[in-house]
């Protein structure tokens, strides 16, 4: 039968807004079933459910699809009786009425696609969906007898009568649901979406690079001010400032392109985490009838809105995740009131964004994971041999479930058994170059963590300095800022402690946590911040707040992207990058780490490479390592460390090597520190310069490339150790 | 006889035609006596006392060395990260990835590579690398033999070259953190 274009588009059109008006009536029925809710909360949802199925009739009887108004007229028939008398709705009314959602969904889906004509009589499947329902003396044990049985026999009078005409009935308008026919939108390739976000990055860089060059702008006006206010100069000077304005206007307005761009790019791109969460809930809610558990899903977050194509993939994982959480974390009703917990047991998803890392956690109140039961599964299923097992600890044991062929399900059924399931979902989080970890505890519960990176727009950023290296900080994370003060801080003989709000936190140095320097406690005025994540608040001591900065944080490569103390990195306006730290990483406690001795070497390079090979070699050989460009910044890092050598290059700019031996030699503290000079001149005349200069030894490059460097660090400190 | 002397531009015409006639003759006897033997072009470099090279293949750009932001924390091979092309790239020591201990001089060039797997990377230089060829059947029996990310290529004058093989070098380490979890 030939399809009228226009129909069909509207068709297609109801489709979409009906999904959106059942995921609704879904929420309704989920809270209805629910213990507690006062009877004017009830008395409003009763009203809004019986709204929305009068939409869904009208707007489906009003484009033709009587079928379709059938089975909402029948909803609404089982839900007259209820909504007279607004109470708890019984589980097996909302049983029927999901079933007959689901069907309704079914039936417009398949006329959207233009199958409509092949569809069977709705009456039939309706008469199953009833025959389907629990019967009444289940349902009655259930706990609302009364009303269920009047509503069940609503239900079933509903579909053994004939339904009304709903045309009869006056529908809303069709204007009103239908909404925009899929001709008027366009369809876009993701990677056309990609290249446009990159180019607006480039526009912000841009942006960025705007509001350098008025800085310089502003520099040269200045030097020429400096210069005497001559009068040879006042055009030249009056045409810079000018420039300099509206240079400074351009880059405001290239900034508001840029955030519009961003707006309209993201309105495209992403959309709320509630809309892959709400139908999870339905999921939790069948699933536990299913294994006649009792489980309530509480979602934090879901208002946030991500990436589509990060939540197509995000929502795979979460089904697995919650499944699981039913099926293998919950207990029974009678074994959680026996263990002292409510009977309904407590699932929560909580969705967080810092910066361009995306926290999610999946936790539940169940019995947590048994690492023993997990340990004989591992065996018998031959993921692991025992003698694996035993070197293994609780952590280690825990991520067997990760494995492909793990289950502690001896019997295989819908849900689970198969040994398909969390392994699929790292490797689900793990293309999305994400991390999962679980964390459980025995009879409390177990909780999933996923890190996911967001590309999407820009974050704040706090810029502080520790040493010579600038660090980004996520601003969600920074609480507070102020500059440490003797009578604040209390110094233990390992750690530093602030009081701050009558809590004690510990004081983390940061460029000591980056292996920058040796640990010092924070010095008068040295500013502390604040920072705090899941929980947990440190006093982070920096060595300068440079400022705020609004940044994209981009991902880092794979080379670096398991470095725990780092989620990204963005671009600086002069283009460099700034690596953002990650807070959680900065709150972890370090202080159960072993605190080993080391040798401790400083490498003064000005090359980056010379720096990373010779500290590669010295880490090698059990040395700890920090480094520094120039001879200046190894006197700052030599004025407040102790260091056992230093290998230092002869040829530097502003100081070369002989410049600083000089200048350690005057010094009584680093008189007699060992030093080594490393130069490209492989002559004897520029050894002979070095050791003349006071160098304990010299190599040339040459010779570093030859592995000579650990063995030369050695017979030096050997040397001085001997004669000291 | 009569002489005509002969102007500045009908002198260079005439060497520019005979020098073109001896390489078109070179040429052609090259055609008629050799077969063309198949060849790997590689962009070829010093590292240590030796010679190295990558698939020319391999190479997207060559760098100035400058502008990386060191990665405190991260593995020793990496020497930090960098901006290219609105990616952000690692900057990783050759020398170190293949286990020695240094260059000659300090290197003043990062290549950008594919890593063999669609990523990009930026891998320290001493200067920019000379474009060259090694016979193809060389390198072949090269690879044979060879069972870690260098393979020992001799070239027709029995120079021998370290050919690297990205793929294999970056498939057989792991990822960069010195503290990963």
């Amino acid at each position: 039968m030939p399809v009228d274009p226009l129909l069909q588009g509207l068709v297609a059109g109801f489709a979409v807004e009906a999904q959106e008006v059942v995921q609704k009536v879904t929420m309704d029925l989920l809270e209805l079933e629910r213990d507690g809710m006062e009877r004017d909360a009830l008395s409003k949802l009763y009203v809004r459910l019986g709204r929305h199925l009068h939409t869904l009739k009208g707007s489906a009887s009003s484009l033709g699809m009587q079928d379709l108004g059938d089975i909402a007229h029948k909803l609404e028939d089982a839900l007259a009786p209820l909504k007279a008398n607004p109470q708890k709705m019984p589980r097996p009314v909302v049983d029927i009425l999901l079933h007959g959602l689901d069907l309704f969904m079914l039936r417009a889906q398949a006329h959207a696609d233009g199958r409509g004509d092949a569809l069977p009589d709705p009456a039939a499947a309706l008469a199953q969906l009833v025959s389907e329902a629990p019967p009444p003396e289940e349902a009655a044990a259930l706990g609302a007898s009364g009303s269920l049985k009047m509503s069940v026999s609503a239900a079933q009078v509903a579909v053994e009568s004939p339904a009304p005409s709903a045309a009869a009935e006056p529908g809303p308008m069709v204007p009103d649901v239908v909404p925009e026919s899929a001709d008027t939108g366009w369809r876009v390739s993701a990677r056309q979406v990609t290249a446009l976000m990159r180019e607006v990055e480039r526009l912000r860089e841009v942006r960025l690079r705007f509001e350098e060059r008025g800085r310089e702008l502003d520099r040269v006006v200045t030097l020429l001010a400096k210069q005497g206010l001559l009068a040879e100069t006042a055009e030249a000077r009056s045409q810079l400032s000018g420039t300099s304005r509206s240079l400074r206007t351009d880059g405001e307005e290239t900034g508001d392109i840029v955030e519009a761009l961003e707006e309209g790019l993201k309105a495209i791109t992403t959309r709320p985490v509630r809309t892959i969460l709400d139908p999870l809930q339905r999921m939790v809610r069948d699933l536990s009838r299913q294994l006649g558990k009792e489980a309530r899903l509480s979602v934090v977050g879901s208002e946030l809105s991500l990436d589509r194509r990060l939540l197509e993939k995000l929502q795979g994982a979460l089904v697995h995740l919650l499944r699981n959480a039913v099926d293998h974390g919950l207990e029974l009703p009678v074994q959680r009131e026996r263990a002292g917990k409510h009977h309904e047991g407590a699932l929560t998803l909580r969705i967080e964004q810092q910066g361009n890392l995306l926290f999610l956690e999946c936790a539940d109140d169940g019995a947590g994971i048994d690492v023993e039961r997990v340990k004989k599964v591992a065996e018998s299923r031959g993921v692991v041999t025992s003698e694996e097992t035993a070197r293994l600890n609780e952590n280690q044991v825990r991520d067997l479930i990760f494995r492909p062929g793990f289950s502690t399900r001896t019997d295989v059924t819908d849900t689970s058994g198969r040994g398909v399931g969390l392994d699929a979902v790292r490797a689900s989080v793990e293309g999305l170059q994400g991390r999962i970890e679980v964390a459980s505890t025995p009879g409390q519960g177990t909780r999933f963590m996923l890190t996911l990176p967001v590309d999407l727009g820009s974050s704040p950023v706090l810029v502080v300095r520790a040493t010579e290296t600038l660090v980004g900080l996520p601003m969600l994370a920074v609480e507070a800022t102020q500059l440490a003060r003797a009578d604040s801080l209390r110094l233990g003989k390992r750690r530093a402690h602030l009081e701050y709000q009558g809590q004690l936190l510990p004081v983390v140095d940061l460029g000591a946590r980056l292996g920058l320097r040796a640990l010092a406690p924070p010095a008068e005025g040295q500013p502390l911040l604040i920072v705090q994540s899941g929980g947990k608040r440190v006093a982070l001591a920096v060595d300068a707040v440079v400022g705020d900065r609004d940044l994209v944080i981009r991902p880092l490569p794979s080379e670096v992207r398991d470095v725990p103390a780092w989620q990204g990195a963005a671009t600086l306006s002069r283009g460099e990058l700034l690596l953002i730290c990650r807070p959680d990483w900065l709150v972890t406690d370090t202080s159960q780490a072993q605190v080993v001795a080391q040798r401790r070497a400083l490498v003064v390079d000005d090359s980056l490479t010379a720096r990373a090979l010779h500290r590669a070699m010295l880490e090698a050989g059990g040395f700890s390592v920090h480094l520094a460009a120039s001879g200046a910044r190894a006197l700052d890092r030599l004025a407040t460390d102790t260091y056992d050598v230093v290998i230092c290059d002869l040829d530097m700019e502003e100081m070369d090597g002989v410049q600083l031996i000089a200048k350690l030699r005057e010094r009584k503290e680093t008189a007699s520190l060992p030093v080594i000079l490393v130069s490209a001149h492989d002559s004897a005349a520029a050894r002979e310069r070095g050791l003349a200069a006071g160098a304990d030894g010299y190599l040339s490059k040459r010779e570093c490339a030859a592995g000579r460097l650990l063995a030369e660090v050695l017979d030096v400190m050997s040397r001085r150790g001997n004669r000291a | 006889m009569k002489v005509t002397p002969r102007t500045m531009e009908d002198a260079q015409e005439t060497e520019a035609r005979e020098l073109l006639e001896r390489r078109a003759s070179r040429l052609r006897e090259q055609g008629e006596t050799a077969v063309e033997e198949a060849v790997h072009w590689i962009a070829e470099f010093p590292l240590g006392e030796e010679r190295y090279a990558l698939s020319l293949e391999t190479l997207r750009a060559a760098l100035p060395l400058k502008m990386v932001t060191p990665v405190p924390l991260s593995a020793p091979h990496v020497v930090g990260v960098l901006r290219f092309q609105g990616q952000v790239l690692a900057a990783l020591s050759l020398a170190s990835l293949l286990g020695g201990h240094g260059w000659r001089q300090d290197p003043a060039v990062l290549l950008v590579v594919d890593r063999g797997d669609g990523e990009l990377c930026a891998l320290d230089c001493e200067a920019i690398p000379r474009p060259t060829t090694l016979p193809m059947s060389a390198v072949e029996a090269a690879r044979v033999r060879a069972e870690g990310a260098v393979m020992e290529v001799f070239t027709q004058d029995r120079q021998l070259i370290h050919l690297i093989d990205l793929k294999r070098l970056f498939a057989l380490r792991g990822t960069g953190g010195r503290h990963a979890r």
